[in-house]
């Protein structure tokens, strides 16, 4: 029988395993690459998001990712746009006026300094601006915004700027409320963590962890109430709620009633319209009675009562109130089934092919319940006598059906779109979506555009009147959708803070308004 | 030793190619990704500079050429999403996803041991019910479900545990728990089979006819026999944790490679998703050499030479444990 002692050989080997074991649940008291715990100091106000920002590039803050750390809390704007009013109000620009039709003169604020000291200036703001707007960095603002046409900037002096556009453009100013003004930098590439003008600055970001702002001592205006902001982010919407029933954090962003904020979890309106998108060139969807019918068929207040709890309501048209162009006298339509199903026996009784297949496309996690939405769309529609199919795909293909170049070779679609017009202009709305030639707009007609573009050369009370009669003109005799719901946000505020949350909550934080519970 | 490692450095680099290029064609095919990355009512002119600035537009193999050319030069691109160079994100990951899934490892293993080994000694006890009922959860429960129900009983209901994040210990217990289920349901099983073989070998019965105590019987005798087995399927469990901890890092805000590989694919952020996986195959190449070495450690017949084999392990796991393991036996 053979046999074997214990070797000093076996003892190392037994005491690395036990070194590298340990060392293992030992190095579990910190995760690699990762800062100090979490911080809960109290003039500090802890917000989680559903996703880390890519950027914190300001010429790209128009992406809610981006936007809601960076503007009005790093950077600034020249103008911001009140979310209650709607009105324009000065910022780093103290007065603006149209000198022209295509020409506009800001005059700046005095005694700003950005983050870093350099002041700003009129310089800095046209390079700021034309950034943004003319060079082929192929900014998130230019696309949102601007589109093709580009900005000629002069700097008068210091504190004056003027700026000429192309073409007429009376909502520059509204326009420019999205251009946030970060410090001279490289005008070929992108910034990652920028420098502004705002009552915060970057402090340290933890890529993967956690992103840290600090007070900007040397900030021209009011000082905000919290020292220091930080932001985490969990893609799951039940855990950024518990997060903060659990005290683990204040706010908690893009949240629906099922995560669980109980009594903590706050509705606003988030000014995003839902809406079934019509390729009204394609059969059937290109006879305006089956696109009438569809309006018809949509039971809108059972979908908002039963999948939203009544928080959303009935959608009337594309823009929300507040925005202006707003049509106040339109309403949705009726849920008329026995009107839809006549509407759809006449088209085919004239031989339009109802029977051809319509696909309804939605894209996964759009929005909450957008699945449940699709099936009782699906239903609905099919009891008006039309053959549903659904598409629901992930968001790179469902672009494909969104934006042009087309999916074309699918037969009838009806997409369903979730639009919001953050910008307060229904120009924002009809020139992504409503004109014939629009990046987002399947069909229009002639006298639909250009009703659209008279509206968009007038000013003031002309200009809402004129929008409003355009909307109502797409909704009686092109209808190019089928609006469905005017959705809210939900948002968790801890019991320790106060806020108010607005339309534009979702898209742009502004810490100044966080103070700590009275 | 090193022409065993160059052995295996060389037959790894076919497959480690293989992924690397089937990753870069795959990925591509889901097309171009710009309207991801571009506003929804951008021009086409902001579309076509994006496409040629990244040659999306280029044909396939001219776009794998530059990228093999730039992995040549150490560059692996840069992230469509941050702009960051894509080694340096995936590196910056890695290491938080090798400490969860090293750490989940050595406490399933550890506990495995001790389950396991219990289970055999009395077949049908409690120890063996607790291990069949948690094979079967381990089997049928989504890691999902398992994740939110942790948080909501253990960090809401009792408020014992942080609901997730990564700061301090307590930080580590809801994920380790939730990603440790399976392996050890899988491990237990095996060390308890692995087990009831060994104990019922004839130098157990001789160990114990000499006096020795139960504890040394299964400690100095029958484990050491148990434990190949049970290292192989570890090995390959720690690899299915490295590759499928995405769901437990989604939910806790775990910054590790599983998250990044999943908001790449989603993003077609082609650089960092090949990046990514680069790192991960790298990762399991090396990982299965540590086991064959520890397997080696374990049993010196499968030591590596210098002749060419079999891998150690799959000789070994075909077979089982044989009459052979008297040359292994202890003194009591």
């Amino acid at each position: 029988m053979m046999s074997s002692t214990p070797t000093t050989t076996g003892k190392v080997r037994v005491a690395i395993a036990v070194a590298t074991g340990s060392a293992l649940l030992l190095s579990g008291c910190s995760v690699a690459n990762t800062g100090s715990a979490n911080g809960n100091a109290a003039d500090t106000v802890r917000i989680v998001l559903p996703i880390e920002p890519t950027t914190l590039e300001p010429c790209d803050s128009t992406l809610s990712s981006t936007g809601v750390v960076v503007r009005s809390n790093i950077t600034e704007p020249l103008i911001e746009r009140n979310p209650t009013t709607g009105a324009l109000e000065p910022l780093l620009a103290t007065e603006w006026e149209a000198t022209s039709d295509t020409e506009w003169t800001f005059t700046l604020r005095e005694g700003v300094t950005f983050q870093d000291g350099t002041p700003f200036n009129a310089d800095a703001a046209a390079f700021a601006i034309d950034r943004a707007v003319n060079s082929s960095l192929g900014c998130d603002v230019e696309g949102q915004m601007f589109g093709d046409p580009d900005l000629t900037l002069e700097v008068i002096d210091d504190t004056t700027l003027k700026v000429t556009t192309e073409m007429p453009d009376p909502v520059l100013p509204l326009r420019l409320s999205f251009v946030e003004i970060g410090a001279p930098t490289d005008a070929d590439a992108r910034v990652r963590e920028p420098i502004g003008t705002g009552p915060y600055a970057i402090d340290e970001w933890e890529a993967g962890i956690k992103l840290t702002l600090a007070v900007n001592e040397n900030y021209w205006g009011e000082a905000p109430a919290y020292k220091a902001a930080e932001y985490q982010w969990r893609s799951e919407g039940t855990v950024r709620a518990a997060m903060v029933t659990q005290g683990e954090a204040d706010l908690a962003l893009s949240l629906s009633a099922e995560d669980g904020a109980g009594d903590l979890g706050l509705n606003y309106p988030n000014n995003e319209t839902v809406a079934l998108r019509f390729s009204g060139d394609i059969a059937p969807l290109n006879d305006i009675r089956v696109r009438r019918a569809i309006n018809f068929a949509i039971d809108k207040t059972g979908i908002t009562d039963s999948l939203y709890t009544g928080a959303s309501v009935p959608a009337d048209q594309l823009v929300p109130p507040g925005v202006v162009g707003y049509n106040p006298d339109l309403k949705p339509w009726e849920f008329d089934l026995a009107a839809a199903q006549a509407l759809v026996a006449e088209a085919k009784a004239d031989g339009v092919p109802v029977d051809e297949k319509i696909t309804i496309v939605a894209r996964a996690d759009q929005f909450p319940k957008i699945a449940q939405m699709t099936e009782v769309l699906q239903e609905q529609l099919g009891q008006a006598g039309l053959n549903i199919e659904v598409k629901i795909a992930e968001t790179s293909v469902g672009l494909q059906y969104q934006v042009r170049p087309f999916v074309l070779n699918e037969g009838a679609i009806a997409m369903i779109v979730q639009h919001g017009n953050q910008a307060g202009d229904a120009s924002f709305s009809t020139e992504s979506y409503m004109t014939s030639d629009a990046q987002m707009s399947m069909f229009g007609t002639a006298e639909f555009d250009s009703l659209l573009a008279e509206a968009s050369a007038l000013v003031g009370d002309e200009r809402q009147e004129a929008f409003a009669n355009a909307l109502a003109y797409e909704r009686e005799e092109v209808v190019q959708f089928a609006y469905i719901a005017r959705m809210t946000g939900v948002i968790a505020k801890s019991a320790t803070v106060d806020f108010e949350p607005n339309s534009l909550s979702g898209d742009e934080l502004r810490l100044a308004e966080i103070t700590p519970a009275s | 030793m090193l022409t065993f490692l160059r052995r295996r450095i060389v037959s790894s680099a076919l497959p480690l190619l293989v992924v690397v290029i089937g990753v870069f064609a795959l990925a591509r095919l889901t097309g171009n990704p710009t309207s991801l990355y571009l506003p929804l009512n951008a021009t086409a002119e902001m579309r076509q500079n994006f496409t040629d600035k990244y040659g999306f537009d280029d044909p396939i193999l001219v776009q794998m050429a530059n990228y093999f050319g730039g992995v040549l030069r150490l560059d692996f691109g840069e992230s469509l999403r941050t702009g960051e160079p894509a080694a340096a994100m995936a590196l910056r990951a890695f290491p938080a996803t090798l400490q969860l899934a090293g750490t989940t490892m050595l406490l399933a293993v550890l506990l495995a041991v001790i389950v396991g080994s219990w289970a055999a000694l009395k077949p049908n006890g409690i120890a063996d019910r607790i291990s069949s009922f948690v094979s079967m959860a381990a089997a049928s429960v989504p890691d999902f479900w398992l994740a939110i129900m942790g948080i909501w009983v253990f960090a809401i209901t009792l408020g014992w545990v942080p609901t997730s994040g990564v700061g301090g210990a307590t930080s580590w217990i809801l994920p380790i728990a939730t990603l440790l289920l399976r392996p050890f349901g899988v491990l237990v099983q095996i060390v308890r089979g692995a087990m009831v073989s060994s104990l019922s070998e004839p130098y157990i019965k001789l160990a114990r006819s000499k006096g020795a105590t139960e504890f040394r019987v299964v400690t100095r005798h029958a484990l050491r026999n148990a434990a190949a087995p049970a290292l192989t399927v570890a090995g390959d469990l720690t690899v299915g944790l490295v590759n499928g901890a995405v769901v437990v890092e989604s939910i806790f805000g775990w910054p590790g490679i599983g998250k990044l590989m999943i908001d790449s694919i989603l993003q077609r952020d082609f650089a960092v998703l090949q990046a990514a996986v680069l790192l991960t195959a790298i990762s399991i190449f090396i990982l299965n050499i540590l086991i064959d070495l520890g397997y080696a450690g374990l049993d010196a017949r499968v030591r590596p030479s210098g002749k060419p084999k079999k891998s150690p392990r799959s000789a070994v796991v075909a077979g089982g444990p044989t009459e052979r393991n008297v040359n292994v036996q202890t003194t009591p």
